[in-house]
């Protein structure tokens, strides 16, 4: 008897046919589609690998090949100045080893272990220490490099990390005083957070690195990059405290009333209760704005820095391998896949992890 | 006679303009099981949400422990420690499992080592006989198991008067009792307790005395047994046979 209360096993045949070959309709729409996929992979792949130019230097041989694959020759040949724009070639390696120091510290704070203040505080102050050191040099015989020569990979990282280590703290404080309980705070700052959100961040960007140095005392506006990545927290700050607060806003009042009647004080409230759940609510979003984040680096070109993104336009740039835009394109593009999609998948691993206590 | 548990004196409160408690005049003697009951919108959950500043009243003084219930920061964090509180809807956090629920407050509140919140906890996890379900989450619990867990939590601050703010209300049917069981046992053992409930075989059993509120004010108070048996006003008389004839 058990036995028939189980579902019945689907072949895997029958399941392709009653999924795209059910009518006949169905069969042409599949046969179609299917070549049409088929085609365009195999496009692709006659593109980029089988008919593509790998080595380096080989301009000349891209230019005449006939085939028309593609000429990764700029990326083999030029990939330097895509990773490390500007800085200095003979120490370069520095700008390597900062990048992979960063993206260590970066990795490293993912993991559930170093989620307290404790850790993650030491962390990411030795992590920009060292990156300091290794790209500003100055100290332990390392020849100086300023940061207007800083660029490529390295730069977008550190512009990437800085916004999102001095704008999450922000956005925390400011979603506090959006919800404060005196209500000129409270307008005050919506009033600050919907005027910055109400601006381009372009504008924000050459107001902080052009505007402000006009403003501030001298000696106070440091290196244009500081100033460009504090315009970029604040921007970042202003939405995720939005989202932040749209977390906050989705609890139950029960929930600070039950820590209310425990005792607890207001910053035990926020710590443990409110805080907490406001980011499990608010994950998607959250995620989504340091996708968001990690793409809005690329605007530092405006003011004359070389992101990864200008580092490789300025690497197919020349007369000699202006015919291979698309392939560089192609390759920067990739690199920001790689950061981009890490970064979904981890939300994804957050969104398993967190509902585990949920329902 | 010693200081009283809970003084409220000519306490008045307002919703903007509404009026919602009216001259309330309360003294709850230590140890002493007051229920508190009324047609609903009477002002009960009010009166009791008063008393750890859940609500602000606006006239009037309330005293709890001797602690006066002013603006002072501290004075409120002190009356919250010793006023242990039940929500009909539990508000347990649901991101933490029962055991850390129970030792969040006498960690960060009371400042008590880890290892002994948790002795207390299981101790008091224990009592409301589910101690195996420690290490799990709320969600993963029944309505009167949450409840229970709500009430061991409350417990574990070591609170001097527990208030109850319609417990069961939330609760199917036949889990009910469980929780009831567990309020009858908290008043056996001398708890100064405040129950605003519809449970009124549970006031009839423990409550030293009972109050029905209408309207934001407190309509008649005594006995169980004179307060059931006898009414003396039409509201109560009224909201009795009510109840009864459910």
């Amino acid at each position: 008897m058990a036995k028939m209360f189980q579902p019945p096993k689907d072949s895997f045949q029958s399941r392709i046919k009653s999924r795209y070959f059910a009518t006949r309709r169905d069969t042409i729409i599949s046969i179609v589609f299917a070549t049409f996929v088929a085609w365009v992979l195999w496009s692709l792949i006659g593109w980029a690998l089988l008919n593509a130019t790998f080595a380096p230097n080989a301009g000349d041989i891209c230019r005449e090949d006939l085939h028309g694959g593609a000429c990764w020759s700029v990326v083999s040949t030029r990939w330097r100045i895509v990773l490390f724009g500007l800085y200095p070639f003979e120490e370069q390696w520095r700008s390597a080893l900062a990048c992979v120091v960063m993206v260590v510290v970066g990795v490293l704070s993912c993991l559930p272990w170093f989620w307290s203040a404790k850790r993650m505080a030491p962390l990411w102050v030795v992590g920009f220490a060292v990156f300091y050191i290794l790209m500003r040099g100055g100290f332990f015989g390392l020849s100086e490099v300023t940061e207007q020569n800083w660029g490529g990979l390295s730069l977008t990282i550190f512009i990437f990390a800085g916004t999102s280590l001095l704008g999450m703290p922000l956005a925390i404080i400011f979603a506090l005083l959006r919800r404060s309980e005196l209500p000129w705070i409270a307008r005050t700052m919506a009033l600050v957070i919907d005027t910055i959100r109400s601006l381009p961040l372009l504008s924000i960007m050459f107001t902080f690195a052009i505007v402000l140095p006009f403003v501030l005392p001298d000696g106070w506006t440091g290196d244009k990059l500081y100033r460009v990545i504090v315009g970029y927290a604040l921007f970042f700050a202003c939405y995720q405290a939005e989202i932040i607060r749209g977390g906050m806003q989705s609890l139950p009042v029960g929930q600070e009333e039950a820590a209310k009647a425990l005792g607890l004080g207001y910053w035990h409230r926020i710590g443990y209760i409110v805080l907490p759940q406001a980011f499990r609510n608010a994950l998607p979003p959250t995620v989504n704005q340091f996708v968001i984040t990690v793409k809005e680096t690329s605007l530092v070109t405006i003011i004359g820095f070389f992101d990864v993104m200008a580092s490789g336009r300025a690497a197919s740039g020349t007369a000699e391998w202006n015919f291979a835009v698309i392939e560089m394109y192609v390759f920067v593009g990739l690199i920001f896949f790689v950061f981009v999609f890490s970064l979904s998948r981890y939300g994804a691993y957050l969104e398993r992890r967190l509902g585990v206590g949920k329902r | 006679m010693s200081e009283p548990a809970i003084r409220i004196a000519q306490m008045h409160k307002y919703y903007g303009t509404f009026h919602a408690l009216k001259d309330i005049n309360l003294e709850i003697a230590k140890g002493e099981k007051v229920v508190i009951c009324g047609p609903s919108g009477s002002g009960k959950s009010t009166l009791i949400r008063c008393v750890n500043r859940l609500e602000e009243h606006q006239a009037g003084d309330i005293v709890v422990m001797g602690t006066p219930l002013d603006d002072n920061v501290d004075n409120i964090d002190e009356i919250r420690r010793e006023a242990g509180m039940v929500f009909q809807n539990f508000n347990l956090f649901p991101h933490m499992t029962v055991l850390e629920n129970c030792m969040l407050a006498p960690v960060l509140a009371r400042r008590i080592e880890r290892s002994e919140a948790e002795n207390t906890a299981m101790q008091y996890l224990e009592r409301v006989k589910i101690p195996e379900q420690a290490h799990k989450y709320p969600g993963e619990l029944s309505g009167g198991q949450q409840q229970r867990v709500a009430i061991a939590r409350a417990l574990c601050m070591a609170p001097e008067i527990m208030l109850f703010d319609e417990p069961t209300s939330a609760l199917d049917p036949e889990m009910i009792s469980e929780v009831l069981d567990v309020m009858v046992g908290l008043a056996e053992e001398g708890m100064t307790m405040v129950c605003v409930t519809h449970e009124m075989g549970f006031a009839r059993r423990v409550a030293d005395r009972v109050i029905f509120m209408a309207d934001g004010e407190i309509i008649e108070q005594g006995a169980p047994d004179q307060f059931f048996d006898n009414p003396q006003n039409e509201r109560t008389k009224l909201f009795l046979s009510q109840i009864v004839s459910d």
